[in-house]
């Protein structure tokens, strides 16, 4: 695996830091500069999202000034590329039909047509929601800053209990989707009766409920995981759980309108054009990899991406990771980051990110080396990468910093040791040494693109200096040169 | 997303789910009329049977046991109202198989039939489909609204695409007849025209006659007679005809025996046509015996169905045996006439006479062909 972005047929987008560094940007520029070029085997044949689910937010804006936040939709959706929500991803029906009606109002035809979800892929209702509002409500101040819409307890829920999750495919068969439903309706009422009824105290969670009898195995071990993190204080309200006929009902007439799919569309997909994979969240909220419990219940690095690649028959020789990272680094919600600082707040416009109702303050710091190497070393290696708002570093001058080492009890720390994989407790270790790190911050000596070039050994593939697609472009320079910057300019 | 937003949410995605985009509602017809004059009305390339080499209904790993339902209904003038009411309400079709268990892996086809002799587009024949773009096929077909005066039209070309050029896994993999539905008010023509006659018959189209060769594309040495096809054609499937009130020839005998003549006592008198989706499902669950009739049209009473009586009335003479005997005893219900089962049962080792391996449908010489020429027809 060893291709640049222009000779790979097929690109997997991982964001590097903790989200929100532009993947929707460079998946909406990938797809609509393929569609401009004449060769049709390098279109785009689909968007694969491989984690995540409806609480993404990939925010793009049109050269004609339209611009919609992505959530299940891909980001190739303006470009008219289809989508294919894989078995790795979540699938909420009522959320996609709730963007599908936006994307409709912004002149897409007929979005519903570009979506296809496996059969696999998991869905989240209003009962996940439920209870994951519930559960938030009693944590009280020890709030994790979930989304609120259920995405943790879904994947929770389908560890626990393998053979009563609710998945796409169960909506073909009206017997089973009613039993599984009415089987999370039991447990929604369970769940939430015990959150609000009882005031919890201590680690009630532990062993109690969907942990109990999978302690130990990898469900256990990321239940117990979670639990540790979260200790619950007040109880919420208790809010009207969903109607399970009224559920049937609109999950029946997804069944009917989205093409529900199986094994081997991503084979089909791949002899048909180039697939671009559209990650969510950013590898450094790794379920696996991330500071725990500061993590997301998803796969985020290029793992997913690689093995549906590999199921489909694909030369991993025709594959390119891109790793996509700011000039600076970002941070919505808790959780450890030494290089924050709060004062490049108002230098670093910010439009699409606001403090998020259920996440909390959107955080700003310095481009971190430490966290980078450590992001490109759990991903097991990039071939390129995206580098975006170089317009904003160009704004921000030389207020913004690098942090080429953190300094923890004394020592001076370059590199984050990738611990076994699934050793929590590994990654325990690291959180709490990064909530100790102090960064060494210094001054940027060469262009962005050169700097990272050499830091992380990763070619930049693309350069972005706005949100259009207009403002990305593969560079012209050689950027293992470590010459002074060649005063770039963004191109219009 | 706050609390009490779900269930509009609910709503909200149900109907959109259900909302029928530009491009899959009933706007082929519409477009057609509004742009063409009539003589260039033409099928939607999909819904087309000409040079088509067969409709298949394919199991998968997905649908391991595929079951072939296939429902053509007559678009012609003196169906009235009817048409446009069949294609709003048999997308229900699908739901309805499913929800109840009649049916696992169903798989449906949608048709339309005409009248070869003065309509532009006397047939036309979706795929078989096991989701959503069965509705889209259904939108599609174009709703003429010709025919003659002679109260004939020609289900029979219609049963002749069935026999001949539709394939399907349930019969050939498993010796499990499929299912057809002809949902109409007039008389078959009695032979399936080999091809068409110069001389313009009736009607006001002044095209002449067309046959097998025109609207489909085959070369038949003769003409097949219309008995004949029927019963090639039951070899396969279970076929069953539904007479709709709102018809112009609703209730009439003659038109009834016709159809008795040809398909014994699957003959269905429907007095409500919005319980035809009702009608088909459960004569289809009957048929599997997955359902008894009294089981049934409690399924639809639960539902909120207002159906029942006019599926009851219908069933009435199809319920017969009581099915729930066979169906508790592990065999398969037949509520068609004894003879066909047992040619199912012969058949299931033998691939069954002349139907055995797959004859390329278009060279596939008639020899089916009895002297019924002088036979008085109807």
């Amino acid at each position: 695996m060893d291709r640049t972005l222009a000779e790979a047929r097929h690109v997997i987008v991982a964001d590097l830091g903790f989200g929100d560094a532009g993947k929707g940007t460079i998946v909406d520029w990938l797809t609509g500069r393929v569609a401009a070029t004449a060769r049709p085997a390098a279109r785009t044949a689909a968007v694969l999202r491989f984690n995540g689910g409806a609480q993404a937010a990939h925010t793009v804006v049109r050269a004609d000034g339209r611009s919609h936040t992505f959530a299940q939709f891909g980001a190739g959706t303006f470009a008219g590329v289809p989508t294919l929500l894989t078995r790795h991803a979540l699938v909420d029906p009522l959320a996609l039909a709730r963007e599908a009606a936006a994307l409709a109002a912004l002149g897409v035809p007929d979005p519903l047509d570009l979506i296809s979800v496996d059969r696999g892929a998991l869905i989240t209702t209003p009962l996940h929601a439920a209870v994951n509002r519930a559960r938030e409500a009693a944590r009280g101040g020890a709030a994790h800053g979930s989304c609120g819409i259920g995405i943790g307890e879904t994947v929770a829920y389908a560890l626990a209990h393998p053979d009563l999750a609710l998945r796409a495919g169960d909506t073909e068969s009206p017997a089973r989707l009613r039993r599984r439903l009415l089987a999370l309706h039991d447990w929604a009422t369970t769940t939430i009766h015990a959150l609000t009824a009882t005031p919890p105290q201590g680690e009630w969670l532990a062993g109690r409920d969907i942990a109990g009898p999978h302690a130990g195995s990898r469900g256990g071990e990321r239940l117990a995981g979670r639990q540790r993190a979260g200790l619950p204080a007040a109880a919420g309200g208790a809010e009207a759980l969903p109607d399970v006929e009224e559920l049937i009902r609109a999950y029946r007439a997804f069944a009917r309108r989205i093409r529900l799919t199986g094994d081997g569309e991503v084979a089909r997909l791949a002899a048909a054009g180039r697939l671009v994979f559209e990650g969510a969240q950013g590898v450094l909220l790794d379920e696996w990899r991330g500071f725990d419990p500061h993590t997301t219940w998803s796969t985020t690095t290029f793992a997913n991406a690689l093995e549906l690649l590999a199921e489909a028959g694909v030369d991993a020789g025709d594959v390119c990771r891109l790793g996509v990272t700011r000039t600076y680094a970002t941070r919505h919600g808790a959780g450890p980051f030494p290089s924050e600082d709060p004062s490049l707040a108002p230098l670093l416009a910010e439009p699409h990110n606001g403090t998020g109702r259920w996440q909390g303050a959107f955080r700003v710091g310095h481009l971190d080396l430490v966290l980078l190497r450590y992001a490109v070393a759990v991903c097991g290696g990039a071939d390129a990468l995206a580098v975006t708002h170089l317009d904003t570093a160009a704004t921000a001058g030389d207020r913004l910093k690098v942090a080429t080492a953190w300094r923890a009890g004394g020592t001076r720390i370059t590199r984050l040791r990738p611990g076994p994989f699934t050793d929590l407790t590994h990654q325990r270790r690291l959180t709490d040494l990064a909530l100790a790190a102090t960064p060494e911050l210094v001054a940027p000596a060469r262009s962005w693109p050169a700097l990272l070039t050499d830091e992380l050994g990763v070619p930049v593939a693309v350069t972005s200096w706005g949100p259009r697609s207009g403002d990305k472009h593969p560079p012209t320079m050689d950027f293992s040169s470590t010459r002074e910057d060649r005063g770039r300019v963004p191109v219009p | 997303m706050g609390s009490g937003r779900w269930s509009h949410d609910a709503y909200d995605a149900a109907a959109a789910y259900r909302a029928r985009t530009g491009r899959d509602a009933f706007d082929y017809d519409a477009g057609i009329r509004a742009s063409r004059r009539r003589q260039d009305w033409t099928a939607h390339p999909d819904l087309d049977p000409y040079g088509v080499d067969v409709r298949e209904s394919r199991d998968s790993a997905e649908h391991p046991e595929s079951l072939a339902v296939a429902v053509l209904f007559d678009v012609t003038g003196s169906m009235g109202y009817v048409p446009r009411r069949l294609q709003e309400k048999l997308p229900q079709l699908f739901d309805l198989l499913l929800d109840r268990g009649y049916v696992a892996h169903p798989q449906l086809l949608f048709g339309a039939i005409g009248d070869a002799t003065c309509d532009r587009v006397p047939l036309q024949i979706g795929q078989f489909e096991s989701d959503n773009r069965m509705d889209e096929q259904l939108g599609r077909i174009l709703l003429e609204g010709g025919g003659g005066g002679q109260k004939t039209e020609s289900y029979e070309l219609a049963a002749y695409f069935m026999a001949r050029h539709t394939s399907i896994d349930c019969w050939e993999k498993r010796g499990k007849r499929g299912y057809l539905f002809i949902i109409g008010d007039e008389l078959n023509y009695p032979r399936v025209y080999a091809r068409g006659a110069n001389a313009p018959v009736t009607g006001y189209d002044r095209g002449g006659r067309r046959g097998v060769a025109e609207v489909i594309g085959d070369r038949l040495q003769d003409d097949i007679d219309t008995r004949d096809i029927y019963a090639e054609l039951r070899e396969m499937y279970d076929t069953y005809y539904i007479l709709p009130s709102g018809t112009s020839y609703a209730g009439d005998r003659q038109v009834l025996d016709h159809w008795r003549g040809l398909l014994g006592q699957n003959v269905i008198e429907l007095d409500d046509l919005d319980a035809v989706s009702e009608t088909i499902a459960l004569t289809v669950g009957i048929g599997e015996g997955t359902i008894g009739l009294d089981d049934g049209l409690a399924d639809l009473r639960q539902q909120g169905s207002t159906a029942g009586r006019s599926v009851e009335r219908a069933l009435a003479t199809l319920a017969h045996p009581a099915p729930r005997d066979r169906a508790a005893s592990g065999d398969r219900a037949a509520p068609h006439d004894r003879a066909a089962s047992g040619d199912r049962v012969a058949s299931r080792d033998g691939r069954g006479g002349d139907r055995g391996g797959r004859v390329p449908v278009a060279r596939r010489s008639v020899t089916r062909r009895r002297d019924t020429r002088g036979a008085r027809w109807v």
